[in-house]
């Protein structure tokens, strides 16, 4: 399973964003062999408006399962998310990423 | 630290007025994001004064370069703004009905047309009257908020009040539903409505929380002019109670607000009655709050 993670930097050591849209990076983990790829999403800092709908079409090249994040993603990004199948969990803005996957395994993030 | 946000839906209910007050009660312990620029006016109340400013670039203006145009008007068909014009074959770009779309540069074909940034205005790290920090900005006619400006603002506020050792960034948040406002909202560890009890104010409060409660942020209600009508008023506060939403308190319809403002007070200045009293509750009640 791949698990994708917002996230503040560029490895799984790093803390959770809040934020979908405008997160600096997107941490993806296979948890089958603990491997993990980075999306590198500072640009979305130069994003007027859209940034949300923007960062879900990078993630759409993983093909991952779940998406874990802090307060969610707005209503255009939501949808391309859905319909990209990818199962969306919050609660978890400021985790570190190892902490936030451990209380996704113990089903103690929201689901969106 | 903690990102407390304060938002309205429904602009003229007193979001910035109370603003103001909390950002005095909390001057000591708080770094101040004005997160409503399409009409900022926080600091109106917080005269800062400026410490540093940057010039804010965001949307884009077509620009057609004269000497490499062969005048095809491929451009002036597509543009949907009406946005170019041409006199005797001199094709040229109105800058004030350009959106920026960018479909112009992609039909010309000899690449004549360059998309250009335009500078939409500036933002500003000031110190306050309360010389507490205050990130704010300030945009040009004819330019809109954006979900980039606002996370702007909040990540520049938020690194002050890191370095700062500040436990509290305090915004004062867009109105809307719409970009601006998922951006300000975004990250945030309370969001504070402040709402009026009138159609429109209980319909545009809705609206917000949805958003909220979506972002699964935890809510507080202030009613704001409660005596305008007391049904509506004690509608709002049973919605609070069946959506989970803390109920800050109510506010009656008060002249304070206005003579605090001629005065560039914020109200908890201004004067020490109950209207005072109230708004210090209501901010002790939040901080009660976030900080368990």
């Amino acid at each position: 399973m791949k698990i994708a993670f917002t996230s503040k930097g560029n490895d799984l050591d790093a803390q959770v964003d809040a934020r979908f849209g405008r997160c600096p990076f997107i941490v993806i983990l296979n948890t089958d062999d603990k491997s993990f790829e980075v999306i590198d999403n500072q640009s979305s800092a130069d994003e007027a408006h859209g940034a949300g709908p923007k960062t879900a079409q990078k993630l759409s090249e993983y093909d991952c399962n779940v998406l874990i994040t802090g307060n969610g993603p707005g209503g255009n990004a939501a949808t391309l998310l859905e319909k990209l199948n990818i199962d969306i969990y919050i609660g978890a803005g400021d985790m570190l990423i190892d902490d936030a996957l451990n209380a996704f395994n113990s089903n103690s993030l929201k689901k969106f | 630290m903690k990102e407390i946000v304060v938002i309205s839906g429904k602009g003229g209910t007193g979001k910035t007025s109370i603003t103001a007050s909390f950002a005095y009660l909390a001057r000591s312990v708080a770094v101040i994001a004005d997160c409503d620029v399409d009409a900022a006016d926080l600091h109106l109340i917080l005269k800062p004064t400026i410490k540093r400013k940057e010039n804010f670039y965001s949307s884009f203006e077509a620009k057609i370069d004269p000497v490499a145009c062969i005048g095809c008007g491929k451009c002036e068909r597509v543009c949907r703004f009406d946005a170019i014009s041409s006199e005797n074959r001199i094709f040229t770009v109105n800058p004030l009905n350009c959106e920026g779309c960018g479909y112009c540069e992609k039909v010309c074909p000899v690449d004549a047309i360059k998309m250009t940034q335009k500078l939409d205005g500036e933002w500003y790290i000031s110190e306050s009257r309360y010389v507490t920090p205050l990130v704010h900005a300030k945009l040009g006619i004819g330019t809109e908020n954006s979900g980039k400006l606002v996370a702007l603002v909040k990540n520049v506020a938020k690194q002050l009040a890191q370095k700062s050792n500040k436990d509290i960034v305090l915004v004062d948040g867009s109105p809307g539903i719409g970009c601006p406002v998922i951006s300000s909202l975004s990250g945030a560890h309370f969001v504070v409505f402040v709402t009026e009890p009138s159609v429109s104010g209980i319909h545009d409060l809705k609206r917000v929380y949805e958003l909220a409660a979506k972002f699964n942020i935890s809510a507080g209600l202030i009613i704001n002019k409660s005596d305008l009508n007391h049904e509506k008023t004690n509608d709002l506060i049973s919605f609070a109670e069946q959506n989970n939403i803390l109920f800050l308190g109510q506010i009656p319809y008060n002249e304070n607000f206005t003579q605090a403002m001629i005065k560039g007070l914020s109200i908890v200045e201004f004067s020490d009655d109950e209207i005072s009293k109230t708004i210090r509750q209501m901010w002790t009640k939040i901080v009660n709050f976030v900080e368990n």
